[in-house]
């Protein structure tokens, strides 16, 4: 029921937020994002899967039973946890808007409200269908916040956004449908649930369906993570975008693309994921460096953060293609921690330029003088997001490294990575440093420079508002730097679930390599 | 010789056997937490003031009573203390485990290490901490009520780091306390955010760290790939259950002392990585003092001795250091000969005797290191903060050039006095503490086998010699001579009455911690001569017993003239710990008078003697390049940084134009030129987007279900 209830309430309050009174519009919206993180509390104490693995809150009521479709709901435990990451942001980004949306404001929240649902939906999902309706459904709302709300580029950003990730995610779709295609020719009826079809399609597809697949379904989700070279419209989309789209795009969005590699990818072609992974490493340790020195060069620091993003995630993606523990946890919670310490890096740029009226690193400069507690969240999520031990970005960064490094030693787990791929991934905690920082001193410190731009009726430093909006990121940022345990205890099960048909993997593939390397 | 060695080192590592009444000293070992809680306590306290606006000295207060609680805990804790340590669990950091061996999990805690090596680190750091922000409660004062709290907070988080660092009993809670220091370091060094040169340094001092921290975040995890623990007491078990020798793969095991090394060439500042050493001293003096002489930059003299056994599994790394080490030091002093800026001279100092230290780890004296780290906190901070007084009184001049005299001033005496003992002790003056520590690792150059190891002593003895220049060349043109002064540009009010400028002497907080770090820098000496307790074949007294029951102990001098008669190295036709009393006093005596004929007695001819080389061509580069620190700092720019800055936008060129430009809009133009001929169909610009999107996915999935119900073997029913 709870997996319903997470569906529906953001459903019904994008409802209600059409109807009611123009004044009420803002606090309807945020109770309504209030009553769903507190669901997604609540689901969370009842869930059962926590550690050891395994489904939980399902709910199923068939759609098309004929064809094997249904409102078939679930999670696990890494699913869940997405679920409360964006259950937990929702609110403030509600919270966030709250003085920077001025027109059109029923729009802004209903869909705000709506892309909420999506995405919970896709975590929900275990029916295939379920999943791509809310995977391409998160699209339309998002593209309407950019193309109405955004800066002065917002109807290229926006359309790009659009088009760009649906071409994806239709060679996605085909993928899966491939895939629920050829278990029903097999199974002999139709079924388009999630585990089944994983089961199947990980023995049951040969060599070559399998990478077919892999590349129908990275050209999805890469696209959405997004992995280089199809991350150009990321950055677009991120400047233009107003604030909390930036923040739910960055914090939640692009982790549709690696919850996408984690849930379909990983379980439904071991086999080609084994033969590819060198490649894809490589496409996401080129994204790291390559999007690192490009945020070196930015003036913008809303696109350098956006940028950042793509460097980041190539971590989180590295960490993924480990295909050991390590690397895996390290990934889950690189997803959390991203969502948290960018997405509040993106609130902070949207607190300045609510201000500013400009995100140019040229025209402002020594913030810190006049803006202290503003100065203090940046510097300390920019620490975080750099990734010093004891904040959050560190155990995330350090065990998607570890596990790409560790990747021949971890037992049964088939060691396609190695220390070099780590060894140059690493060099991108270097950048991340020297970027952000960069930033940091040009931005906070040094000697005051303001633009002429009027300012708006905001006070100089942050109110009471935007501080309540960032003290829960930063919460999470210490408290997952000190106490990852609690999130890696939380999804040991589902990751060793998910990666129970690699060890077995590991012997045949080394065979398959060997001998297609003695007769080509 | 060897086997010996590791005959020693089989006795005693390893978790103990705890009888009970060592249950009760292991119940007084809990309270080691408290070191660390206390300036986490302070830090938050500080935060407090610092929000609340606060304009008295409270901040200070706080943090040098919550240091000083964690330096009475530490010397508690030596007091307790019996070998070989032990392990105190504080809170679980990351676990995981995925199969029963001991490389199917990995785990790194917040515990705490207790062993005489990480005591004698921890009892300096809070020490020193203590003092220097007793110190600095009266620096700061033109802050006050600006950016006291945040100055102080900011030494609570250094401090808290520099334990973790410490007493950390695994490699990641190290790295934890590693990129902590490096952080409070970022955080001090930018303290005066609004000065660009400030920021710079900051940044530098972080990124140039980072390049260390890489090293060590791969060292951490090759050593659990290798050995499948990064705690030091389960690796220590494991070595020693392999009897301490290199059985396990060739490679890694040769790569990770250089990794360490890496990371504590970083911190400590050696070549090449020490351009942001002398930057550092942007900040405010005391943490000169604190962090970029006393305490933080001994930290990769730290890591190594902590790893000392990995470094033995591989000699050729431990030449390397001695040799990077003897290079830094050498290099370093030609510098600080040519600098005019105090403070500058005493980094570039700072870099050397690091430079001595990693010589000492090099040639197998974990004992002279460990030694010299102790004499060189004591009286570097005395230098540091002596220049600090004098930056303090005289509106931030540092030029020596611009002042002299002091000796004579009213006020400045103690200044003047307690600067000449760090200025003895530095410059290796017999019977000062650092004469005995630096000639510990002179000695032992000499004695130790290694490529080229003799060359090096010689060039570790003349860089005494010009460290002695160096250091007097200071002293006798800041407190010698006739009375002289300019006042720097930092002037306060209060500073200039009438016009004419009035230096402000320090007062009881300044004067009376100088006389203690000086008693103490003087009384450094004393652990030379105390008795070894733990091996009497061992030299080197009570600092030698601290490194005895750790880790580092394999690099203890074996005593004098008990060498197992393999060979016995001389100098000079005699034993070289004997030679070297001479040698290095007499070598420091000729510096010495250099530097008093060149800056006391004729400082005209000085400047006749610069005037000359810088006219003859054959001579006048070397003056140029040591004024200009060789230029590292360029070679720098120009190797690293200005490429990957023309990388970088060459990146976001390829990344605009090709990646963007080309292949994605250019992919989107090609349906758009197609379209043009069905362009009545393309009604509105956004709804029918959805439209379309609505209707693909229903022809897609209606082909996609007709297409297999045809194919569908079963049919349907």
């Amino acid at each position: 029921m709870f997996a319903l209830l997470l569906l529906v309430i953001p459903i019904l309050t994008a409802v209600a937020v059409l109807f009611v009174p123009e004044r009420t519009i803002r606090t309807c919206a945020f109770l309504g994002s209030l009553v769903a993180a507190g669901v997604a509390i609540l689901a969370a104490i009842s869930f059962g899967g926590w550690g050891n693995g395994g489904w939980g809150l399902e709910y199923s009521t068939p759609l098309l039973p004929l064809y094997g479709i249904h409102l078939s709901l679930g999670v696990d435990s890494v699913a869940l946890l997405l679920v409360l990451l964006t259950a937990g942001l929702m609110p403030l980004a509600i919270l966030g808007s709250w003085s920077g949306i001025q027109h059109r404001i029923r729009e802004y929240y209903t869909w705000l409200l709506v892309l909420s649902a999506a995405m919970t939906g896709v975590f929900l999902a275990r029916d295939l269908l379920v999943f791509y309706v809310c995977f391409e459904f998160t699209l339309v709302p998002m593209y309407f916040l950019i193309a109405i709300y955004g800066s002065s580029n917002r109807a290229w950003a926006s359309l790009k956004f659009f088009i760009y990730t649906f071409l994806g995610s239709l060679l996605a779709l085909a993928g899966l449908l491939y895939v629920a295609w050829a278990a029903a020719s097999h199974l002999g009826e139709w079924t388009f649930s999630i585990p089944a079809l994983s089961d199947f399609a990980s023995a049951g597809l040969t060599s070559t369906e399998q990478t077919w697949i892999l590349a129908a379904l990275l050209a999805g989700f890469a696209v959405k993570i997004p992995l280089f070279p199809v991350h150009t419209w990321l950055p677009l989309a991120h400047t233009e975008a107003p604030t909390a789209g930036s923040v739910i795009l960055a914090g939640v969005l692009l982790k549709l693309g690696t919850y996408g590699i984690y849930r379909f990818v990983l379980p439904m072609v071991p086999a080609a994921v084994v033969e590819w992974a060198p490649f894809l490493a490589v496409l996401a340790i080129i994204g790291i460096l390559y999007a690192a020195l490009i945020c070196w060069v930015q003036t913008d620091v809303k696109k350098l953060v956006a940028y950042s993003s793509v460097s980041h995630l190539g971590f989180c993606v590295l960490g993924l293609l480990a295909l050991n523990p390590l690397g895996m946890q390290g990934s889950v919670l690189y997803m959390i921690n991203h969502g948290l310490s960018t997405g509040a890096l993106f609130f902070l740029i949207g607190m300045m330029y609510e201000r500013y009226h400009t995100r140019d690193m040229g025209q402002i400069g020594g913030l810190a003088r006049v803006m202290p507690v503003w100065s203090f969240f940046m510097v300390f999520f920019v620490l975080a997001s750099v990734g010093l031990p004891g904040l959050n970005g560190f155990v995330s960064e350090f065990l998607c490294l570890m596990g790409t490094f560790a990747a021949g030693s971890t037992g049964a787990y088939p060691g396609l990575l190695g220390p070099w791929f780590a060894a140059v991934a690493a060099l991108g905690m270097i950048f991340a440093a020297m970027y952000l920082l960069i930033m940091v001193g040009k931005v906070v410190f040094g000697p005051v420079r303001e633009p002429a731009n009027e300012r708006g009726p905001l006070p100089a430093d942050l109110n009471l508002r935007e501080i309540i909006v960032l003290v829960p990121l930063a919460v999470g940022c210490v408290y997952l730097g000190v106490q990852p345990d609690v999130a890696m205890h939380a999804m040991e099960g589902a990751i060793r679930d998910t990666l129970a048909i690699y060890p077995d993997l590991a012997g045949s593939v080394h065979d398959m390599l060997a001998s297609t390397g003695a007769e080509p | 010789m060897m086997q010996s060695i590791f005959a020693i080192q089989k006795s005693g590592i390893g978790v103990p056997a705890v009888p009970m009444e060592e249950v009760v000293i292991a119940a007084d070992l809990s309270w080691a937490g408290l070191i660390l809680l206390l300036p986490l306590i302070s830090l938050v306290l500080c935060g407090v003031c610092a929000a609340m606006r606060v304009k008295s000295k409270a901040p200070a207060m706080i943090t040098a009573a919550a240091l000083a609680g964690s330096f009475v805990t530490s010397v508690a804790l030596y007091l307790n203390y019996v070998p070989p340590g032990d392990v105190i669990p504080l809170l679980d950091w990351m676990n995981l485990s995925w199969g029963e061996s001991r490389f199917d999990a990995f785990s790194a805690n917040f515990a705490l290490y207790i062993d005489s090596l990480s005591l004698l680190w921890i009892m300096f750091v809070t020490g020193l901490g203590t003092l220097i922000t007793i110190y600095a409660s009266e620096y700061m004062e033109p802050d006050l009520g600006k950016g006291y709290a945040r100055f102080f907070a900011g030494v609570s988080v250094f401090l808290f780091a520099m334990g973790c660092l410490v007493l950390s009993d695994n490699l990641l809670m190290l790295y934890l306390g590693w990129e902590g220091v490096g952080f409070a370091s970022y955080w001090l060094i930018g303290y005066y955010y609004q000065r660009p040169s400030a920021v710079a340094a900051a940044k530098k001092a972080f990124i140039v760290n980072r390049i260390g921290d890489l090293g060590l975040a791969l060292a951490v995890y090759l050593i659990w790939v290798t050995f499948g623990t990064v705690q030091y007491d389960e690796l220590m078990s494991v070595l020693q259950a392999n009897d301490w020798r290199p059985e396990f793969e060739g490679w890694s095991v040769t790569a990770i002392p250089f990794l360490l090394m890496l990371a504590a060439f970083g911190k400590s500042a050696q070549l090449p990585l020490y351009v942001w050493l002398p930057d550092a001293m942007e900040g405010p003096t005391p943490v000169s003092a604190l962090i970029h002489a006393a305490t933080m930059v001994t930290a990769g003299i730290y890591l190594v001795a902590r790893t000392y056994p990995l470094f033995l599994m591989e000699p050729v790394s431990l030449q390397v250091v001695a040799w990077v080490g003897g290079l830094t030091a050498l290099l370093a002093a030609t510098i600080g000969m040519a600098q005019f800026d105090i403070k500058r001279i005493m980094a570039y100092s700072t870099v050397s005797q690091l430079g001595y230290m990693f010589l000492g780890l090099g040639v197998l004296t974990t004992y002279g290191a460990a030694y010299h780290v102790f004499t060189h906190a004591f009286f570097k901070a005395v230098l540091f903060l002596t220049c600090g007084a004098i930056m303090h009184g005289f509106a931030g001049q540092l030029d020596l050039r611009k002042l002299s005299g002091l000796r004579h001033m009213k006020g400045w005496r103690i200044t003047a006095w307690t600067m000449l003992i760090g200025c003895l002790c530095l410059a290796g003056f017999p019977f000062t503490s650092g004469y005995f520590s630096k000639d510990a690792i002179l000695a032992e150059a000499f004695v130790t086998q290694g490529p080229g190891f003799e060359i090096l002593g010689w060039i570790a003895i003349v860089t005494a010699g010009l460290t002695a220049y160096y250091t007097f060349r200071v002293w006798f043109r800041v407190c010698a001579g006739p009375v002289a002064f300019e006042p720097g540009d930092e002037l306060h009010d209060g500073d200039a009455h009438h016009g004419e400028f009035h230096p402000h002497a320090p007062r009881f907080a300044i004067n009376g911690v100088l006389l203690v770090i000086a008693i103490g820098a003087l009384l450094a000496a004393v652990p030379y001569f105390l008795d070894n307790q733990a091996d009497e074949h061992l030299a080197g007294g009570w600092i030698a017993d601290m490194v005895h029951d750790s880790t580092a102990r394999e690099g203890l001098p074996a005593g004098h003239g008990d060498v197992d008669g393999a060979h016995h190295a001389t100098i000079l036709g005699m034993d070289p710990h004997a030679a070297m009393y001479y040698i290095s006093g007499v070598v420091g005596l000729i510096g010495l008078s250099f530097a008093a004929w060149l800056h006391l007695w004729r400082r005209s001819d000085a400047d006749a003697l610069s005037r000359w080389m810088r006219q003859r061509i054959w001579i006048g580069w070397l003056p140029r390049a040591m004024e200009r620190k060789w230029y590292v700092d360029e070679i720098y720019h120009g190797v690293v940084r200005a490429p990957l800055w023309i990388l970088g936008h060459m990146c976001h060129a390829f990344d605009r134009f090709i990646i963007d430009g080309l292949l994605v809009d250019g992919t989107a133009r090609l349906p758009r030129t197609l379209a043009r001929w069905l362009q009545p169909l393309q009604s509105g610009v956004v709804q029918s987007i959805a439209l379309a999107m609505a209707g693909g996915v229903a022809i897609i999935l209606l082909a996609m279900a007709l297409f297999m119900q045809f194919d569908w073997p079963g049919g349907a029913h």
